[in-house]
This record gives C-alpha cells, sequence and structure tokens, in this order.
C-alpha cells in the first residue's frame, strides 16, 4: 500500500479523503514544507564539489 | 438582617446538633459528592481503598470484592483486621464500653489514618471512609478475623443492631464488608460492572504486587487484577490499541523529602496525550502541581536533548507540541495532599512541583542520553506536531491572502494571462526560466495560452552541495494562478484553465525541477491530476538543419535513429572475410548493432567488460551470465533461473534453511567488497544481481551469428602488426578502417551527419520564440504528455529518493541516474 508522504502511515488511496496524505494535517504538514522552501532536490546544473571529493 | 430577625421567634428550639449518622444522611454531598452513579459507586471505593492501605503498609497482599446477588457489596482483605477491643478515650466519652470496631464504623473522624504512623499515604476521603458507607447503608455487617477469633457486628442505617460478638476460632486476620446501600438515599442502588472493575484494575495498577479479585455473583463472572510492573503495565494497557514509537515504557520510580513517585510514559503515533494522574490512589483529573512538576520537566529535558543533538533546526517544540502521543500515569502519594479546584481533583500541594520536576528531569536526562534511538524517535515527533502548528498558520495565513487576492483580482505578478475566460480552452504553461519564459511569452497564442516563468532557487542546505527548491513565491504564484486552491478547500470548477502544462528543459536539471512540480500537484492538488489535467510539454532536443529544410527531433534516440538512416545509403561494409554487405543487409546489420549499444554500455557502467563476460558464456548454449550472484565468500554467474535456483538448493541444504538475503544495490552502494557476507554481522548471505541488459545482449549475440559474426567482433583486437584495418567500410569514393563492429554504428551515422547542421539545445532559452512556438507551443505541432496518477506517483517515488532525508543514498542515486538522463524522466 503506498505510504504517506509524511509520516509513511499506509494510505489507501481509493478510501482516503486526503490523499496521497494519512491526514490532512499530514497534508498540512507538506504544504508548510513547501512554503517553508525546504523540499529541495540536488541542483545539478554545475558539477557540484560533492562529487569531487570523493567518499 | 436583625430587621429580618427581628419578625420571627428565634429560640433554642430553632437549632439543633444533628448527630455524624444524621448529618451524613442529610448532607450526603458533603461526603460523597452527590446519590448519583457516582455516590454510589464511591462508597465501594471508600471500603476498598482502606484494603488498599493495609495491602500498601504491607498487611494485606490480596483484596476480593463482590457483587452479591441481592445487590449488596462485599469487601474483604487479608489484612490485620480492625482491632476490636474495648477503645478507652471513646469508652470514656461516651460513658459506655465501646470497641475500636464500633468507633471505626460509627464516628466520624475517628480512624488509623489520622495518626500519622498508622497509615504513611492514605487514599481514604480524609477519614470518613467506612463510617459513612455503613450510615449510607440500609444495613451493613462487618466481620473482623484478629486474634486467633472471628468478630462480627450489624449495623442498621449506620446503628448497631448489637455488640460486638465473638464467632468463633480461625487461624486467618482480615477485615470483611458487607454493605446494601440504602435506597431512601439512592435513588438507583444497581452497581455497574463495568465502572467498579474499571477502578478496580485501575487500583491494582497503581498498587502493583496488590491483587484484586472481583466478582458478579448474579452472572457468576469473575476477574483478577495483578500487575507486577504497576503503572508500567498501566501504559502498556492504555497503548494497547495505538502504535508506540519506542519499544520501552519508561518508568520513573522514587521518594524524597516524604513524597513518593511512580511514573510511567511512552509515546505513540497519536496526536492527542493520554496523561493519567493520582495521588494517593485517587484520580487527579484536574492535574495540579505533580502534573505541572512533571510537564515542565519533560519539555525541558526533551528541548535541552533536541537541540544539542542537533534534531532541531529552527523550530523548538511547545509543551503541546512535546506531549502530542504521549501516554503517561502519574501516581504520587503525598501525606497531606491539598486538593483544590471545582471538583477537588486538583493537588495544590506546592512542594510536590518542584520534587518531581527534578525527579523526572534528572531521569529523563539521563534515559536520553542512554536511549539516543528512543529519543530520536521521541524528540522527532514533537518537531513533527510543532510543525504541523506552524504549517496551520501559514496555510491559513496563505488562504486569507488567497480571498483577499480573489476579490482584489491579485494574480502572481510573473504570470502572462492568457485574454480568453473560457477555462475549457485555457492552458496555462509553467515554464523552467525567466528567458524560456519570456520567449514562450513571444510564441504563445495568447487569447488561449498564459505563461508563468518558474525559476528553481538555489539555497545550500548542505555544506558542499547546492539544492534547489521551489521558491516560497513561486509555489504560491503556482497555487493562485491555477486558482483552484488546495487542500480542503480545492475546488477544481473554479480552476482558470483547463491544461496545465509544465515544460522544462530536456536535462536533468529540468528533469528535476519537473519532478518538484509533478510532486507538489500529486500531493497538494491530487483532484488536478487525477481528472488529467497535467501535462508535461515535449520540446525538441535537436534542430537539425539542412539544405532544404529546417526540422526538429525530440529524443536522443530518435536522433541517433535518423542519422543512421541516413548514413546508410550506399555504404558497404566488408567484413574482411571476402563478403560484402551491403543494402538491406546492412540495414539489418546496423539495427542489431543499435540494439545491442545501450545494453552494453549499460553492462560496461557496471564496471564489467564485455570481454570478460563473454568468457563466461555457457559453452553449450553460448549465451552470457544473467545472474552475478554472491554468497559467503562465493562469487558466481549463471545463465538461467535453474541453474541459479540450483545453486541456492544447494546452499539451502547446507545451511538447514532459508539463505538470508541481502540487497543488491545496498552492497553495491556500500561498495561492499564482500557483498556475501552481511555487514556488521558477517552472516552469510545470499546477494543476486540481475543483469537485465544480457538479455538484450544474448538476444543481439544471436542475430549477429546469424549474419556470421561472433562476439568478438564487438571487441578491439591486439595490434599485430597487421597495417590493414579489420574491417573497412566504403561510401562513394571513402574507405572508412574500424577496428571492431561497434565502430560501424559510429562511422555510419558520422555519414549521416554529412549535410546537416545539428544543434543540441542545451536548454528552453536557447530557443527563440518563433522556434518555441513552432516545437512546442502550437497546438497543430506540439506534443503533450498528460500525466497520469502512476506517473505523478512515480514522481513522487522519486521525489522522496531525491530529497530524502539520508544524503548518502540520494547521493549515488543521483551519480548512478545522473548519466542515464532517460530515467529521470517521468
Amino acid at each position: 500500500m503506498p505510504q504517506c508522504p509524511v509520516c509513511d502511515a499506509p494510505v489507501d488511496l481509493e478510501k482516503t479523503p486526503t490523499v496521497p496524505f494519512c491526514s490532512d494535517r499530514c497534508r498540512l504538514i507538506d504544504l508548510g514544507r513547501w512554503l517553508d522552501e525546504s523540499y529541495a532536490v540536488p541542483d545539478v546544473k554545475k558539477p557540484d564539489a560533492d562529487e569531487a571529493d570523493g567518499e | 438582617m436583625a430587621d429580618e430577625m427581628s419578625n420571627s421567634e428565634y429560640t433554642s428550639a430553632d437549632l439543633k446538633h444533628l448527630s455524624d449518622r444524621e448529618h451524613v444522611r442529610e448532607r450526603f454531598g458533603m461526603y460523597i459528592g452527590d446519590n448519583t452513579s457516582r455516590g454510589l459507586h464511591h462508597l465501594v471505593y471508600e471500603v476498598v481503598d482502606n484494603s488498599i492501605d493495609e495491602c500498601m503498609a504491607n498487611y494485606a497482599k490480596h483484596v476480593g470484592v463482590t457483587v452479591n446477588v441481592d445487590g449488596s457489596v462485599t469487601v474483604e482483605d487479608d489484612g490485620r483486621g480492625i482491632p476490636v477491643d474495648r477503645h478507652p478515650q471513646l469508652s470514656e466519652e461516651m460513658e459506655r464500653d465501646v470497641s475500636t470496631l464500633e468507633g471505626v464504623m460509627t464516628v466520624l473522624k475517628f480512624g488509623g489514618k489520622f495518626e500519622k504512623g498508622a497509615y504513611q499515604t492514605s487514599g481514604g476521603l480524609h477519614g470518613v471512609g467506612v463510617t459513612v458507607v455503613n450510615f449510607l447503608s440500609e444495613w451493613c455487617e462487618v466481620e473482623v478475623s484478629r486474634e486467633g477469633h472471628v468478630w462480627q457486628q450489624e449495623y442498621q442505617r449506620g446503628e448497631p443492631t448489637g455488640p460486638v460478638r465473638k464467632m468463633g476460632t480461625t487461624a486467618r486476620t482480615g477485615t470483611k464488608t458487607t454493605f446494601k446501600p440504602d435506597p431512601q438515599i439512592f435513588p438507583q442502588t444497581k452497581f455497574s460492572w463495568d465502572i467498579l472493575s474499571r477502578r478496580l484494575r485501575e487500583l491494582a495498577f497503581l498498587n502493583s504486587g496488590v491483587r484484586i479479585t472481583f466478582a458478579d455473583a448474579a452472572t457468576g463472572s469473575s476477574e483478577e487484577y495483578f500487575y507486577e510492573r504497576g503503572v508500567e503495565e498501566f501504559v502498556e494497557h492504555l497503548n494497547k490499541a495505538s502504535d508506540p514509537i519506542h519499544s520501552d515504557v519508561i518508568t520513573i520510580k522514587g521518594a524524597g523529602d516524604g513524597v513518593t513517585w511512580d511514573i510511567a510514559l511512552q509515546y505513540t503515533g497519536e496526536y492527542t496525550e493520554s496523561l493519567h494522574s493520582y495521588v494517593n490512589n485517587i484520580s487527579t483529573t484536574e492535574g495540579g502541581t505533580h502534573v505541572s512538576g512533571f510537564r515542565s520537566a519533560l519539555t525541558r529535558a526533551l528541548n535541552a536533548y533536541g537541540k544539542k543533538s542537533g534534531i532541531y533546526k529552527d523550530l523548538v517544540p511547545t509543551g503541546d507540541d512535546i506531549r502530542e502521543g504521549l501516554t503517561a500515569v502519574i501516581s504520587v502519594r503525598v501525606p497531606h495532599p491539598q486538593f483544590e479546584g471545582q471538583t477537588k481533583t486538583k493537588l495544590g500541594n506546592g512542594e510536590v512541583e518542584g520534587i518531581i520536576n527534578s525527579a523526572v528531569g534528572d531521569f529523563l536526562s539521563k534515559y536520553l542520553e542512554e536511549h539516543p534511538k528512543s529519543a530520536r524517535a521521541i524528540i522527532q515527533k514533537g518537531v513533527l506536531a510543532a510543525e504541523a502548528r506552524e504549517a496551520a498558520k501559514k496555510a491559513k495565513a496563505l488562504l486569507r491572502e488567497r480571498k483577499g487576492a480573489l476579490s482584489g483580482g491579485g494574480l502572481p505578478g510573473k504570470l502572462r494571462d492568457c485574454t480568453s475566460r473560457d477555462v475549457e480552452k485555457c492552458e496555462l504553461y509553467l515554464v523552467e526560466g525567466d528567458s524560456a519564459g519570456g520567449s514562450a511569452e513571444g510564441g504563445r497564442h495568447r487569447e488561449y495560452q498564459a505563461i508563468l516563468p518558474l525559476r528553481g532557487k538555489i539555497i545550500n542546505a548542505y555544506k558542499s552541495r547546492d539544492d534547489k527548491v521551489l521558491a516560497n513565491e513561486e509555489v504560491r504564484s503556482v497555487i493562485s494562478a491555477i486558482g483552484a486552491g488546495i487542500g480542503e478547500e480545492a475546488d477544481l470548477s473554479k480552476r482558470r484553465y483547463d491544461k496545465v502544462v509544465i515544460m522544462t528543459d530536456a536535462d536533468v536539471d529540468g528533469s528535476h525541477i519537473r519532478t518538484l512540480l509533478l510532486t507538489f500537484f500529486y500531493r497538494q492538488m491530487y483532484r488536478l491530476v487525477a481528472e488529467g489535467h497535467v501535462y508535461v510539454a515535449q520540446p525538441p532536443l535537436f534542430r537539425v538543419r539542412s539544405k532544404k529544410q529546417v526540422y526538429y527531433v525530440q529524443t536522443e534516440e530518435e536522433m541517433k535513429n535518423q542519422l543512421l538512416d541516413q548514413g546508410l545509403g550506399e555504404g558497404v561494409f566488408f567484413p574482411g572475410d571476402g563478403r560484402e554487405i551491403a543494402g538491406d543487409e546492412m540495414q539489418k546489420l546496423c539495427r542489431t548493432l543499435s540494439g545491442l549499444e545501450d545494453a552494453l554500455l549499460a553492462l560496461e557502467r557496471r564496471g564489467i567488460s564485455l570481454r570478460d563476460h563473454a568468457a563466461r558464456r555457457d559453452s553449450a548454449t553460448g549465451k552470457l551470465p544473467l545472474y552475478h550472484v554472491y554468497y559467503g565468500l562465493e562469487e558466481r554467474w549463471f545463465t538461467s533461473r535453474d541453474d541459479l535456483e540450483a545453486f541456492v538448493k544447494t546452499k539451502e541444504q547446507a545451511a538447514g534453511g532459508e539463505l538470508q538475503m541481502g540487497r543488491a544495490e545496498e552492497a553495491a552502494a556500500a561498495g561492499d567488497p564482500t557483498p556475501g557476507t552481511a555487514p556488521g554481522t558477517g552472516v552469510d548471505q545470499l546477494v543476486v544481481i540481475d543483469l537485465h541488459e544480457v538479455r538484450s545482449i544474448n538476444a543481439g549475440l544471436k542475430e549477429l551469428e546469424a549474419m556470421g559474426f561472433d562476439a568478438e567482433a564487438l571487441m578491439p583486437q591486439d595490434r599485430t602488426g597487421r597495417e590493414e584495418a579489420r574491417y573497412t567500410l566504403r561510401r562513394g569514393e571513402n574507405e572508412i578502417g574500424l577496428e571492431d563492429l561497434r565502430g560501424l554504428l559510429t562511422a555510419v551515422r558520422r555519414a549521416g551527419e554529412k549535410g546537416l547542421s545539428i544543434t543540441r539545445f542545451k536548454g528552453l532559452g536557447e530557443m527563440n520564440a518563433e522556434e518555441l512556438r513552432e516545437t512546442t507551443l502550437d497546438p497543430a505541432n506540439r506534443t503533450l504528455l498528460r500525466v497520469t496518477m502512476t506517473d505523478a506517483a512515480a514522481a513522487d517515488d522519486l521525489f522522496r529518493v531525491l530529497m530524502g532525508e539520508k544524503v548518502e543514498p540520494r547521493r549515488e542515486f543521483i551519480e548512478r541516474h545522473a548519466l542515464d538522463v532517460k530515467n529521470l524522466d517521468v
């Protein structure tokens, strides 16, 4: 079963009104994270430093 | 007042001195609260409390409670038994011989609880206890076993019907009280099994080691409550329907300054707090100093640890956040409890707060240090609660803002809206980058196409790596431009466009931004995706100019195929064995090689060369191995599932059971030199790496074989001083020497490029408005991919990997996939 993006609880996509979240609360936490700019993907346009520093 | 009085006679006859018995019966509210079910059950608790006191003073082990068939209740213990001898002080006051037993049963404020030595801390209601029960009973009978005899006395509505009688001999000791509540006092006198069992179980939890049996004579049912681990088991009992986030129940026991405490707590995944507090076994539903001492210590200890361990970033949870999901039982014993509050269930003793606070604080600080795993789980729960609180605040502000924005017509400043309001025809392009946004604005169909340029914002979250986020303003722009709201307030019918088209560069970075946006839509605008309003634009990757025309090619693969077709032309291939390959045969050969190309690259990316792998081929079938297997120190290769299974069977027999499976990805990621042994434990484990691409390689090799080439033809050969090339490709006048078959493809493609000028777009921004219109915006020429739920869910999965908390796996994932842009596409 798919997991809630915030708390990892299993979510029934058919029956949960707050899909894909388990609850409105988790949906809200997720929204807060978007607004907080805390969801990041790596910026790969320039070859970045951590590939150079090995381990 | 004097005036009022003067009108009526005020004589001694108007005043009366109520006896204890009369007072209790007339003013029962002062003693048991009320005469409802609550007061009725209170009678049982009063008697049981006396027995529990005997247990707590270590004189009794067992308390039995039975609801008899006639509605009376018997409470029995194996304590010392109430003294039955003459009580001098009482006898003197009453001017007759009065036994202690009779005093206990018939005189208020008479009892062992007032002598500090008799009971340290007692739960009985200020010594009114069993006397009140007797006064409020239709009849009552007490049987005391003590000093080798059984003694007995009976009462009617609180008055003795006779003296204390000696009944016979006995070896045991204890007190047995039976009473029937007086229907003159209680309108309803039937006891509830559920209410009594709940309280008796609670008492058993609070007084570990006390065995309480409860029976209903009418139904024959009985239960026993006995908890050696006391409040710890109470917490387990309370949490039995929830999922604890750490396995152990934290228990804090101790005594000091006359106060003893017995506290247990555990966190679950719930969002509410479940706190049960008691003082001397009395439930303090309004809390009080013991609860406030506990709470402030909990907040202080957890926050100190959270800060020290670096779990807290900018958000520090409040006390309320910290208590989300907390199940706690706080039981304290205080010599002289003062009860306050509306229902007198709030502990008022000021000194208790400091005592509990420092006891809990000291214990928890140490516990957190010693149990980092539990500590982390608990603290992260608090952080999540804080985050939820903050997020709710932000979301509310956002919604308020949007409501204002709707009436004020405040669309995002960067939006280049379309002129039409016909939602069914309108489209919103979310375009990566300001310069591409500019081109798109120039190339769009102004009436129906709106453009919102978005730019990933670079942040430096980790020391050595730049990250990209959707800026707060961008998130809000997207929400307000689409207009359908989010979450609870979402209303798809309010959307301003029928299609929302994500248009990003055809590179890894573009695919990351696309993943971000798709994840956002999937999570926060689920219906928009579910109902098929989200699309991905397909901008071309190449512009090809020939003498006659300009055209665009969308993918790398397509470009390669076109070049191959162009380059085949009149080419003739000389494999060096006298043959000449041309026309259809040449085309077939190139197609086969093209099919092999990616598969061979994939194999080599694993660090396996074709030469090495071909050496492992099955001599019978000629097939190359599909499975790379490690077990213990063994490394094996298998060309079929059957062979692999046979190997596993042998190992299972040797191991005497199923083998432990290791994960190939983890072993590879960790660069584990011995993947066949589990990291840490060193236990033998089976790791199977499925070399998917070898399926294509085997198929390709078979086709090549049919054309007279073997695997060696694909490998460069050692130079042996020969001057002429191994293979030759002739095209018109030109002859090109080739060292292996793989070179043929490159040569043919290069030939195909002749007369063409090919530009690879590095980004959307390199296209001008006209080009963008022609290829990506104009509905007549463009290709839009509609995003399905599966696509969006896959984006969400990918996103979780990309932004996962653990930096390491994420980096490996990116390094592995950065080479292969296709895998990042959704």
